[in-house]
């Protein structure tokens, strides 16, 4: 009998177990966002200064038809029908897209650089293959979507948003047709309504403006980005928050707008940044400049620097001759005084990094598999935007002055690169916690893209601008801390990307928004 | 730091441990009031991993190795009932490459071995585990990382046979892992193709099984052991990413492990390799221990 006591004991645990597993919940709490009635319309954005249109009026979109028209009755009389007895696929439809267009759309194209953000594999012959546009789901994955990729694809992205809701903000204003559910109080929406004009819809507007862009810079995601649109249009059926018209008017403004976006985007000298025979002229000009040991890979084998030429791409809120006015002046000679100094304070971290450190670099190190450093930027600017229930048009805004100038930061950070062909400290004997970047090392990316992005965030939003300067500064050191920056790299982006980041402003408190 | 790791690894060695070794996976109990403490050396190496399916080496890593040096008492609180604890300190480091290597102590193990049924030379058990980190080592710098950083709790059921007079035995068994959520530094991670924008990574729960054949006389035991471990499900290293703890893990490993133990003071060795797997590297390892059996009875 004493046998089966212990069976009896050993049952017990096992279910006592058994139990405490199950009820031990594995879901992760992903903060939520929800939907909110902006607090200012922004009835005047229709004035407001576009990047690539000359005038909202570019694209012409016809007066719709009166509230009053059968046409029109007819349109919310088939909206009611489509907005009852939603499932509740339908409705998690309405709820995540009733966060926001530009909140979402911009999640999108940061979630499509971080599965894009892969250095291409090493051939057997020790070559590395260029993603190839017309392949783009062959291995190598088109494209490679590196911080300067992801800074040009989000700024792309938001500054067809922004024109394009500039453009819809005028002829809502033009045409002053209210939304259904001001037509007719049978009509229940599901998303809170305000006095915004739904003609054309700023759903509609965005959703096609982003799919053009986000089709463009990641061709190998077409079916998931059509999905994706098909699903927000209906959202805004199901939510009885659009009449086919205003989405059919918003859908013909957001393409011809981002059409013409993209012919910017073609002709920016995107397509010969990575052109590889820059580099002999710009080694042999570092090395006269007096440079006595250039940048090489340290990677096996040699992997080709990143975009060497990305320096020359057209930029947003500057002409190439103040780009190179505003470049970093030159980094300390090799084994001078002050390179010993912060070279020391490596040495110091590769011997015992803290891990205190180690958690700052790492919370930072936005490196492969992430949206990258301007894709950290645009999170925080959606967020804290979101947080300020920004209008449409004014989200977009502000998407829009953190990517061009993020974008800018990229070119300018990778013109200065290029330029000094500096040594990354691995050169010289330093391991990485976080992976080591395949280009020279001064100035530091992440700091003149986290200096410019704050520099901008706290123009828009000055109560928070202490928050983001120690962010930008936390970004900047945690190069330092992961041992792939001296501290006079990161010191010196943070300084330009300063720079950089107050022409964006300069722009913004003259685009007609009252900043 | 150096200088203290090798005072590790030799006062482990010299210090005195425990025969009558056991471990969480055999059928072999530590008399009541018997304490045994085993002091391990584990070394793992690989330089060709599976990235998803893909078998690949990397250049800029080279050779991953993993060592350790591990603490594991095992006390009988009666003949049938006995508890074993483990703690280890585990570092890494890559040949290759500049993936900075990691160090620390790891989590702690604790066991409860119960043998519930015997029949003949036929023994059925059950275990029940759980581990909690103890060290903040970074989990996801992987493949340098020491950990996980989860909890675990995990239920084995073990069989065994035992041919008395020859003290041939063949050994069985089957467990259920579960493991705990985890934070990482970042608040932004790709995992199952897609973003999450929080701290909080999901961990796979696992499984494994294991088979062994071996011999156990009063002096020494030899086994020969076939073991499979994988995760219930989980995402695959993407082409040319490093791998994440989200991973579905998976591996078949086939291996000796021997003991002499002819008093209280022993040694025991083991020897592993992996045959295959899935987002795993392909290690192949040893560990040495040595064993002091300390009797509170008399």
């Amino acid at each position: 009998m004493k046998k089966y006591i212990y069976f009896l004991a050993l049952g017990s645990i096992l279910s006592g177990l058994a139990t405490g597993v199950v009820s031990c919940s594995k879901l992760i709490d992903e903060p939520q966002k929800s939907a909110y009635a902006p607090t200012n319309v922004d009835e005047k954005a229709g004035n407001w200064k576009t990047y690539v249109l000359a005038a909202p009026t570019d694209i012409a979109i016809a007066e719709p038809k009166s509230i009053s028209s059968a046409e029109y009755q007819a349109e919310v009389a088939s909206l009611k029908q489509k907005a009852t007895n939603l499932t509740s696929d339908q409705q998690a439809a309405v709820t995540y897209w009733g966060a926001g267009a530009a909140y979402r759309w911009n999640e999108i194209g940061r979630e499509l650089c971080a599965r894009y953000n892969i250095p291409p594999a090493s051939t057997p012959d020790g070559k590395y293959p260029v993603p190839d546009a017309t392949n783009p789901l062959a291995d190598p994955k088109f494209p490679f979507a590196n911080p300067p990729y992801a800074s040009r694809a989000l700024a792309y992205l938001s500054v067809a948003q922004y024109d394009a809701l500039v453009s819809a903000w005028y002829y809502k204003y033009k045409y002053n047709r209210v939304a259904p559910a001001k037509t007719d109080a049978a009509l229940k929406p599901l998303l809170p309504v305000s006095t915004l004009p739904s003609y054309p819809s700023e759903d509609a507007v965005v959703a096609t403006a982003s799919v053009v862009i986000l089709k463009a810079m990641f061709p190998g995601e077409v079916p998931y980005l059509e999905a994706k649109l098909a699903e927000h249009r209906n959202s805004r059926l199901w939510a009885g928050m659009n009449v086919e018209s205003d989405l059919a008017a918003g859908e013909a403004l957001g393409s011809a707008v981002a059409a013409k976006v993209m012919t910017r985007a073609r002709a920016d000298g995107m397509s010969a940044a990575n052109n590889q025979t820059v580099t002999a002229g710009m080694i042999q000009a570092a090395k006269d400049r007096g440079l006595a040991e250039v940048w090489v890979s340290q990677e096996s084998p040699a992997r080709p620097p990143m975009l060497p030429n990305y320096g020359a791409v057209q930029t947003w809120n500057f002409d190439k001759t103040t780009l190179i006015k505003l470049r970093p002046g030159p980094p300390p000679v090799l084994n001078d005084a002050n390179y010993e100094k912060d070279m020391n304070e490596l040495r110091q971290v590769n011997k015992s990094q803290t891990r205190d450190q180690a958690r700052i670099a790492n919370y930072w190190s936005d490196g492969a598999g992430s949206y990258t450093p301007p894709g950290h930027w645009h999170r925080t600017a959606a967020n804290t935007a979101h947080d300020a229930q920004y209008s449409e048009v004014r989200m977009a805004r502000t998407l829009a002055l953190v990517g061009t100038a993020t974008m800018d930061a990229a070119v300018g950070c990778w013109d200065a690169k290029y330029y000094y062909y500096y040594p990354r400290p691995q050169q010289f004997g330093m391991k990485t916690s976080v992976g080591l970047p395949n280009f020279p090392s001064y100035p530091s990316g992440h700091s003149t893209f986290s200096a410019a992005a704050a520099t901008v965030l706290s123009a828009i939003f000055p109560d928070k601008a202490s928050e983001f300067a120690a962010e930008a500064s936390e970004a900047s050191v945690s190069r330092v801390y992961g041992l792939i920056h001296y501290r006079f790299d990161s010191n010196a982006g943070l300084e330009h990307g300063n720079k950089i980041g107050a022409y964006a402003v300069e722009r913004a408190k003259a685009d007609g928004s009252g900043l | 730091m150096k200088t203290s790791l090798t005072f590790l690894i030799v006062a482990a060695l010299l210090t005195p441990f425990a025969a009558k070794a056991q471990m969480p996976h055999d059928a072999i109990y530590m008399g009541k009031k018997q304490l045994c403490v085993a002091g391990m050396y584990g070394y793992s190496s690989w330089n060709q991993y599976w990235e998803n399916s893909f078998k690949r080496e990397n250049f800029n890593i080279g050779t991953l190795t993993t060592q350790s040096v591990m603490v594991m008492p095992a006390y009988g609180i009666s003949k049938r009932v006995n508890v074993i604890l483990s703690l280890p300190y585990v570092w890494t480091s890559a040949s290759a490459g500049n993936l900075m290597g990691q160090r620390g102590v790891q989590d702690i193990s604790a066991w409860l071995k119960v043998k519930a049924l015997v029949v003949g030379g036929f023994s059925l058990h059950g275990i029940v585990g759980a581990s909690i980190p103890i060290g903040s080592y970074v989990p996801d710098f992987m493949p340098m990382s020491i950990g996980m950083q989860c909890r675990t709790a995990t239920a084995r059921l073990l069989a065994n046979y035992k041919h008395t007079p020859t003290g041939l035995y063949v050994t069985a068994h089957g467990s259920y892992g579960w493991r705990s959520n985890i934070k990482i530094d970042r608040d932004a991670y790709q995992a199952d193709d897609r973003v999450y924008n929080v701290n909080q990574v999901r961990m796979p729960n696992v499984y494994d099984a294991a088979v062994r054949l071996g011999v156990l006389r009063k002096g020494w035991q030899t086994e020969v052991f076939a073991e499979r471990s994988a995760c219930l499900d989980g995402d695959n290293i993407r082409r040319n990413d490093m791998p994440f703890p989200t991973n579905n893990m998976q591996s078949t490993l086939v291996g000796w492990y021997g003991k002499f133990q002819p008093r209280h003071i022993g040694v025991n060795a083991r020897v592993g390799y992996v045959v295959d797997g899935m987002n795993v590297g392909q290690s192949t390892s040893y560990t040495v221990g040595v064993l002091y059996q300390i009797n509170f009875n008399k």
